[in-house]
């Protein structure tokens, strides 16, 4: 049978953001893809150097447009050690519950994604129109929907009123009674079964190899999570579970985000509760001691990098961001190898990508 | 991860028994390695430590040298410190042991100019096809300025 070479993107409508494939096809079947990233890198590294530690929150806060705040977090904390500056602990419940929050968003933003690429509308409607629950409460805290300025070295710049608690309380438990309807359709319906079951399979072993983290590692039974094999923030002080699943498909992705939604949505619970009194930063030096620090946070895709190096300056030596998307997009070769061509959209979607991040 | 055990075998190996650990904030453990001993030094930490998690390799030009740090993690952060020459900086490449490492190596060749021997990819990562000029990230120096 005659190759077709077909390339797809870096614009496209079944790409969210611009990358580039080419694919060869026998038939229906791909024999082999090549993957070209690049088109929204901005050299945000080389930027971080020409501005102050203080700008560079503002530059951390911009490098995703969907995981924002953890990218301030990672990089706040990194800063921090440097400093050897003790963050009073409400910040840190503040910082954590927003990190949870954006990660709750992040999911159902994904699991929306998903289900309009395998033709399940109604899905992908019911997800978006939920996502907006948790942005109202996280607009309602820091007066952004996604970008949130909420992180500041040293602490965070909003505070949570008590007389809001309820209010949030409530919302998390309207958020619960959805999540009760979208794991039934993930666990129970034929449609969603059918075009996700056995497609982008990866196995433990491919996991490892590739160095990949967050869901999609999990989803393979690598059962690896920042929170809890080396807390920052206040993880070491919530109860959760570390959601893994063995089947390495695209449905197991979408059980193990799915489930970190509901387990997110306890952790948020437990944060409100237990809010410490206190104040909500401490003041940092705008200098920083010559030192090295590498920061790790479990961002919504998975474990995000920021290694720091000052020279004891008021900015910084070299910052080197590598974000959760990059180890996964070097399995993309191995998962389109041999599948349908309509599964590439699923397969895709699958890993959630981010590659406004992995461009940076 | 044991670091003192981890510490003997890489003496042991690289035949280094000045070889010694630094202590990072957060939990991270740095260790100094010769660029010709990098690869042995990993071969020990993936085939007799089992870490085989490599988070990135960070690469910054000095003004003086080019420095690389491979961080590895296994519950905490182990990262392996080796730097290279100015001109002409080459590295044995880890591609084989770990294919996660290719395009943190394609990266660090394209922002800084270093080549990694035996690199199975030659195509940049990030830059765009028809860049010209030096590797981005390295400082300009003499006749730059």
């Amino acid at each position: 049978m005659s190759r077709i070479t077909i390339p797809i993107g870096p614009q496209h409508p079944a790409l969210k953001e611009p990358l580039s494939f080419l694919l060869t096809v026998e038939g229906e079947r791909i024999v082999e893809s090549a993957l070209r990233i690049g088109y929204v890198h901005r050299g945000l590294e080389r930027l971080f150097q020409d501005r102050s530690y203080v700008q560079n929150v503002h530059i951390a806060e911009r490098v995703c447009g969907i995981c924002s705040h953890i990218h301030t977090t990672a990089y706040c904390q990194g800063v921090e050690a440097l400093l050897g500056l003790e963050v009073p602990r409400r910040a840190l419940y503040v910082r954590t519950l927003l990190c949870e929050l954006e990660r709750i968003h992040s999911h159902l933003l994904w699991l929306g994604v998903l289900a309009e690429h395998i033709g399940f509308t109604t899905v992908f409607m019911y997800a978006w129109r939920d996502r907006e629950i948790v942005l109202d409460i996280m607009e309602d805290l820091s007066g952004g929907r996604v970008a949130h300025a909420v992180n500041a070295i040293g602490g965070v710049r909003i505070d949570i009123e008590n007389d809001h608690i309820p209010a949030i309380h409530a919302r998390l438990d309207e958020l619960e009674r959805q999540m009760e309807m979208f794991l039934g359709v993930i666990q129970h319906e034929r449609t969603f079964q059918a075009r996700t079951r056995g497609v982008g399979c990866l196995t433990q072993e491919q996991v490892q190899r590739y160095c990949v983290v967050g869901p999609v590692a999990r989803a393979s039974g690598v059962a690896m999570d920042i929170r809890r094999d080396q807390p920052y923030a206040v993880y070491d002080e919530l109860s959760f579970r570390v959601i893994t699943a063995d089947e390495g498909d695209v449905w197991a992705r979408t059980m193990v985000r799915a489930l970190e939604i509901v387990e997110s949505m306890g952790m948020c619970r437990q944060l409100l509760d237990k809010l410490p009194e206190g104040p909500l930063a401490s003041r940092a030096p705008r200098r920083v001691p010559a030192g090295l620090v590498i920061s790790r946070c479990e961002a919504p895709r998975g474990e995000l990098l920021y290694v720091i190096r000052s020279d004891g300056s008021d900015r910084p030596a070299r910052v080197k961001i590598r974000t959760p998307t990059l180890p996964t997009l070097a399995t993309l070769k191995d998962q389109l190898r041999g599948v349908h061509t309509a599964d590439v959209p699923t397969i895709l979607a699958g890993v959630d990508l981010c590659i406004a991040c992995a461009d940076r | 991860m044991n670091v003192e055990l981890l510490l003997q075998a890489l003496r042991e190996v690289l035949s280094a028994p000045s070889l010694d650990a630094e202590y990072l904030p957060i939990d991270e453990t740095c260790i100094a390695v010769p660029a010709e001993c990098l690869r042995r030094a990993v071969d020990v930490l993936v085939g007799r430590f089992r870490v085989t998690h490599l988070s990135t390799i960070t690469a910054e030009d000095t003004g003086l040298e080019i420095v690389l740090l491979y961080h590895f993690w296994d519950r905490r952060g182990l990262t392996l410190r080796t730097s290279l020459p100015r001109d002409g900086p080459h590295i044995a490449s880890l591609a084989r042991i770990i294919p996660g490492a290719i395009f943190y190596e394609q990266e660090v060749a394209e922002m800084l100019g270093v080549v990694f021997d035996g690199h199975p990819v030659a195509a940049s990562l990030l830059l765009p096809d028809d860049w010209e000029g030096p590797p981005p990230l390295r400082r300009p120096t003499g006749d730059d300025v």
